[in-house]
Parts: C-alpha cells; structure tokens; sequence
C-alpha cells in the first residue's frame, strides 16, 4: 500500500466512523437509560435518508431536508415508543420483539413507498466538490470532511450536554439508577420520550448527512442497524466514550481489512468482536452488568 | 384424566397418520409447496424454540446455521464433485461446527445481549458469503446443487421429499421433547430459570448453554440440507437479516417456548407467504403485523390460542394458580430477572 493510498483508506475509516457514531449514539443511550433494544433503529435511518430525500428534492434545500428528516424520525420514533414500548415497558425482550416486527412492516412499506431504487444526495456547495490536503497532496471530497467535522460537533455537544448540564446530569443518573432518579422527583417517562425521540431523531439526520456521503437504499436499514449493534457491542452499552472509540475501531478495521483482503473483510470484524467479548464481555466501556 | 391421555394417544396417532398419507389425498401444492417448506423451516423453528423455551437464548442466527448446512453440502458436492454423503456428513459437520464457535462467543451473555450478539453473528457470516468468491460464490451463492439420488429416486420427488421431511421433523421433534426429559434437558431449564443457583450447585453453566446451542445448530442443520434440496440452490439471500427474523417470526407465531408450535408457526408462516403474496404485494407487513399483534397480545402464540382450551379443561381447578405462572411471554420466565 502507498502513502497515498494508507491515508485514502485511513479517511475513508474516519469519515465511516463518523457515521457509525451518528447513529450508533442514538441506539446506545436509548439502551443505556431504558434497556430498550431498539431494532428498528436501522429503519429509521433509512426512513429519515427518504423523508429527506424527498423534501431536498421538492424543495430543492437539503438542509431543509436533513432538519425535516430528523423531526419525522423523531416523532416516528417517539411514536413507537408511546404506543408500543411504554405499555410493556421493563419487558426487554418483549420490546425487542416489538422494535423487530417495527422493523418488518417499516421495511416492506418504505419499500413500496420509495421502491428498490438507489437515492443520492446533492449537498449545498460549500460542503461538495473536492478538496485538496496539505498533506502528500491528496484530492478528498470536501462532503466527507463535512460529516468528519459534523460527528465531531454532535459527540462534543452531547457529551457536554452529558456531562455539564442539569438534564445531562439526570440522564447520567437515570442510566446508572433509574428507580433512585425517579424516587428523588424526577419525571422519568418524560426523559424517556424525551430521550427515545432524540435518538430517533439523530438516526434520521444521520439517514441525511450519511446518505450524502453514500447512498439510500432499501437494504441500507439492515447495514446500519449491524453497525450500531457491533458498535455497541464493542463500545459498551449505553456509554457514549465507548461508542465513539468502537466507531473508530469498527470502521478503521472494516475499510483497512476491505483494502488489504477485501473478500475476508467480513470475518475482520466478526473477530474484532470475538476478541473483545472475550477480554470483556461488557464492551469496552460497558459496566458489569 | 386417564380419558383425557388416552384421547391425547388418539388425536395424536390421528394426526401422523393424517400427516404420513398426507401425499395421498392432499392437492399436489400443498405436498410440494405448503408442508414440505414448512416442515423444513418448521426445524429450523424448532431449534429456536428449543434455544428460546427452555434455554432462554432467544438465538438470531438459526437461519445462519440453516444456510451454512446448505453452503457445505452445496461446496462439497458442486465446487469439489463429492458424492452426496461426504456432503451430507459435510454440511451437517460444518454447521454443527458453527454454531459451537458462536455458541463460545455468544453463551457468556444473557437475554437481549444474546440476541443482539446472535443477530450480528449472523448479519456478519451474511456479509462474508456475498463478498466471498472463492468459496461461498458471492451475491450469486452456488447453483445447481442436486439431492441425493437412492436407488434411482431423486430425494426431491414429491412425496419422497414430503415423507422425508416429516420423517426428519418427527425424528427432531420427539429428539427434543426426550431431551427436555433427560437430565442434561432439566438441568438446561434450570439453568434459565437461575443460573447463579446452578452454578451455586457445581453445574458448568456455560457449558449447558453451549451445549444446547451447539446441538440446536445440529438440528437446524438438518433443515439446512432439506432446505438446500428443495431449491437446488443456496445463495446469500437465504441468510440474510429477513430471513433470521422470519424464523423468529415463526417460532413467535407458533409460541416461543412450544416445541408443537415450531411446526405450526412455520406451517402458519409459509400459507401466509404463498396465499398473502396472491391478493397483496405487501404480505411482508401483513407478517409483520401478525408479529407484532402475537408479541403484544397473545404471546403463547398459535399454539396458546389452540392450547387454551384443552388446559381450560385439564386444569380447572389450577386455572388461576395456571394463569399466575404462565408469564405473559413464555420467554420472560426463561430470561429470568438475573438481567437487572
């Protein structure tokens, strides 16, 4: 492999992670602080990528139409979660079978919706186009750069909002006690909503901001919900640090494997994750359960 | 009570024999592409069932282990020219082998982490086969897969393959109730009910559920090789994610932790898929919406719905005490609330 070449690939790891973090972010807290396993996750990114989709395209404004995706994946979600989560509420799996058979109907009717075709994005012109790096002087594409930038900014914002604000500081109980937060006065099913919408609503922005760099495909929904899974299984689960370096971890391996033995990529990361649960089987991060 | 078992002998002899000569007076179809497919799949259930009941392993990748039957028969016979018995040997080796090495990832996590781990297990093996050429035959898989041939008779003729499948489902269902029995089988139940008490007691916990996990990989591969008879094929599509929930799915409908079930779910699933598809393209959300309303009001499933009455009866008396102890998911009891 080139210089040029290791740092091509090293980017594109990067700007993958960038991505898995967006909506692997939303997948953890939501488990972190409900011990919901929320499979539809994928669906709502792939959901979020086509209400975009089609509102950039009428309206011809894509940040209008990644706003718009993540309110209507944030209203789908908090949807579900009304409606189908809270009545079984502390029954994991029981939840996780609903968000699955979600995820069925959400799929089948996406597709009959929008059909099997493969949507691209046209990004504002500020953030497409090509751009050039001072280093070895390699042409990238500056859209790429823009999502690089963008996961930075939601993990910083978030893990402010976690760490230095009231509400971050009741969330961080609620994940470690959520009886105890509850008996000192705290609204817990309304941080719940609060929380379940929030992370519906970063899945959908990341259908947007992901699919600019990609694509949106029927399919894509399966692809993604992988990701969050083998990222949080990796990161530790409902912990935002851990999400961010299995991110990194996960996607690094994944697009160095693809460029070294590109038809056993698959098994690289199968193995990431052995070799994770065996040393610690609560992730990374992740606390004894 | 005795009445009761000796009707129970009955409907039982009843409905083999009904099921034995089923090809005789059943339509073509039905035999061909209502029974088999579901008897086959209806194994693959089954060792969900087994995993989920009465292990408390709600395992995703069954369906993974199904396809990984038919790639190793599929590779041993078509991509080396083996004759069909090295690749029966072979693709029940290889699968049986596979679900022991994700059983070893997967067995150290309990309840929605074993799911989750099993699910990626088995989205990652998806992701190998359609990007490997060399041995899985990437997006196209391996074509031209033929069953094997006994004294001039291709397994894959009709009734052959009906009867087949029913014997190797009956066979994989009274294995498993005799299993349930035996003390390995207890000793299974109890490790979902408390594995810190078995554990307590000097039973090898992991090692139950790895065991378990490794001898339902077993029987789903045994569906596998069926299942790769009947379509003469195997491609990536046959495991990829939809295909992992279905046999959820199938297994939810018929109810989680029924061995019966199993069968009926899967027999419930294929008659949806084929007559569902006929007056509606989207019969995948009929599916998903008969799913859901299983998983939120009846969890017992199909097998509940039929069930009820026959319990109403047998337990009169207990009906309250019945009612308290079945959980309202047959799972919830196997989950056990060690989890929180």
């Amino acid at each position: 492999m080139t210089w040029t070449q290791f740092v091509t690939v090293t980017l594109n790891g990067l700007t993958l992670a960038a991505l898995y973090f967006l909506v692997a972010v939303g997948f953890t807290l939501i488990f972190g602080l409900m011990r919901v396993v929320n499979l539809a996750h994928g669906s709502l990114y792939l959901f979020g990528g086509y209400v975009g989709w089609t509102v950039a395209e009428r309206s011809g404004n894509w940040i209008l139409g990644a706003v718009t995706a993540a309110v209507v994946a944030a209203v789908a979600g908090l949807a579900l979660q009304q409606a189908l989560l809270r009545p079984i509420q502390g029954q994991d799996l029981r939840e996780a079978l609903v968000t699955i058979g979600v995820s069925i109907v959400a799929a089948d009717l996406m597709l009959a919706q929008w059909g099997g075709f493969t949507y691209g994005f046209s990004p504002p012109r500020a953030i497409s186009g090509g751009a050039r790096l001072p280093v070895l002087d390699i042409g990238y594409p500056r859209y790429r750069l823009f999502l690089l930038a963008f996961a930075l900014v939601v993990g910083l914002v978030l893990w402010l909002l976690l760490t230095r604000t009231r509400l971050g500081i009741t969330i961080r109980a609620a994940i470690d006690d959520r009886d105890m937060v509850s008996a000192v006065g705290v609204n817990v099913q309304r941080l719940f909503a609060l929380m379940f919408a929030f992370g519906a609503g970063l899945a959908g922005l990341a259908g947007v901001v992901g699919g600019s760099a990609f694509s949106i495909a029927s399919g894509e929904d399966a692809r993604y919900l992988l990701a969050s899974l083998i990222v949080v299984i990796i990161g530790g689960m409902g912990s935002l640090p851990g999400t961010a370096v299995a991110s990194l971890l996960v996607a690094l391996v994944e697009q160095y494997s693809l460029a070294l033995f590109p038809t056993y990529a698959a098994i690289v990361s199968f193995l990431l994750m052995v070799v994770v649960l065996a040393v610690r089987p609560q992730g990374l991060f992740g606390r004894p359960a | 009570m005795s009445a009761l078992a000796s009707t129970r002998t009955v409907l039982t002899l009843l409905v083999v024999g009904l099921l034995a000569t089923f090809p005789l007076w059943g339509s073509a179809y039905f035999v061909g592409r209502v029974f088999s497919p579901a008897l086959f799949l209806g194994i693959a259930a089954l060792s969900l069932a087994f995993l989920a009941g009465y292990g408390g392993m709600i395992s995703l990748a069954q369906m993974t282990v199904f396809g990984l039957a038919g790639y190793g028969y599929g590779v041993l016979t078509v991509t080396h020219g083996q004759p069909w018995w090295v690749g029966v040997i072979g693709g029940l080796a290889v699968a049986t082998l596979a679900a022991f090495l994700f059983g070893l990832v997967a067995v150290r996590t309990r309840g929605i982490y074993f799911l989750m781990i099993t699910l990626a297990l088995g989205m990652v093996v998806y992701a190998l086969a359609n990007q490997n050429r060399s041995v899985f035959g990437g997006h196209t898989g391996i074509l031209g897969i033929r069953a094997p041939e006994v004294s001039g008779h291709l397994l894959t003729e009709r009734a052959l393959f009906y009867e087949l499948c029913l014997a190797v489902a009956l066979a994989s269902y009274l294995g498993v109730r005799y299993l349930l029995r035996t003390p390995f089988g207890l000793a299974l139940q109890a490790v979902r009910d408390n594995p810190r008490r078995l554990a307590a007691l000097g039973y090898h916990v992991a090692l139950h559920r790895l065991a378990a996990f490794t001898l339902a990989g077993f029987l789903a591969a045994w569906g596998g090789l069926l299942g790769v008879w009947y379509n003469g094929a195997i491609s990536p599509t046959t495991i990829d994610v939809t295909r992992l929930i279905n046999v959820l799915v199938m297994a939810v409908i018929g109810g989680l932790a029924s061995v019966e079930g199993a069968f009926l779910g899967a027999l419930a699933f294929v008659l949806v898929t084929n007559f569902a598809s006929s007056f509606t393209e989207r019969f995948n959300t009929v599916i998903g919406l008969t799913f859901l309303a299983i998983v939120l009001f009846s969890p017992e499933g199909l097998s509940g719905l039929l069930a009820r009455p026959v319990e109403l009866l047998r337990r009169q008396s207990r009906a309250r005490r019945a009612r308290d102890e079945l959980d309202e998911l047959g799972v919830q009891q196997a989950v056990g609330r060690q989890d929180e």
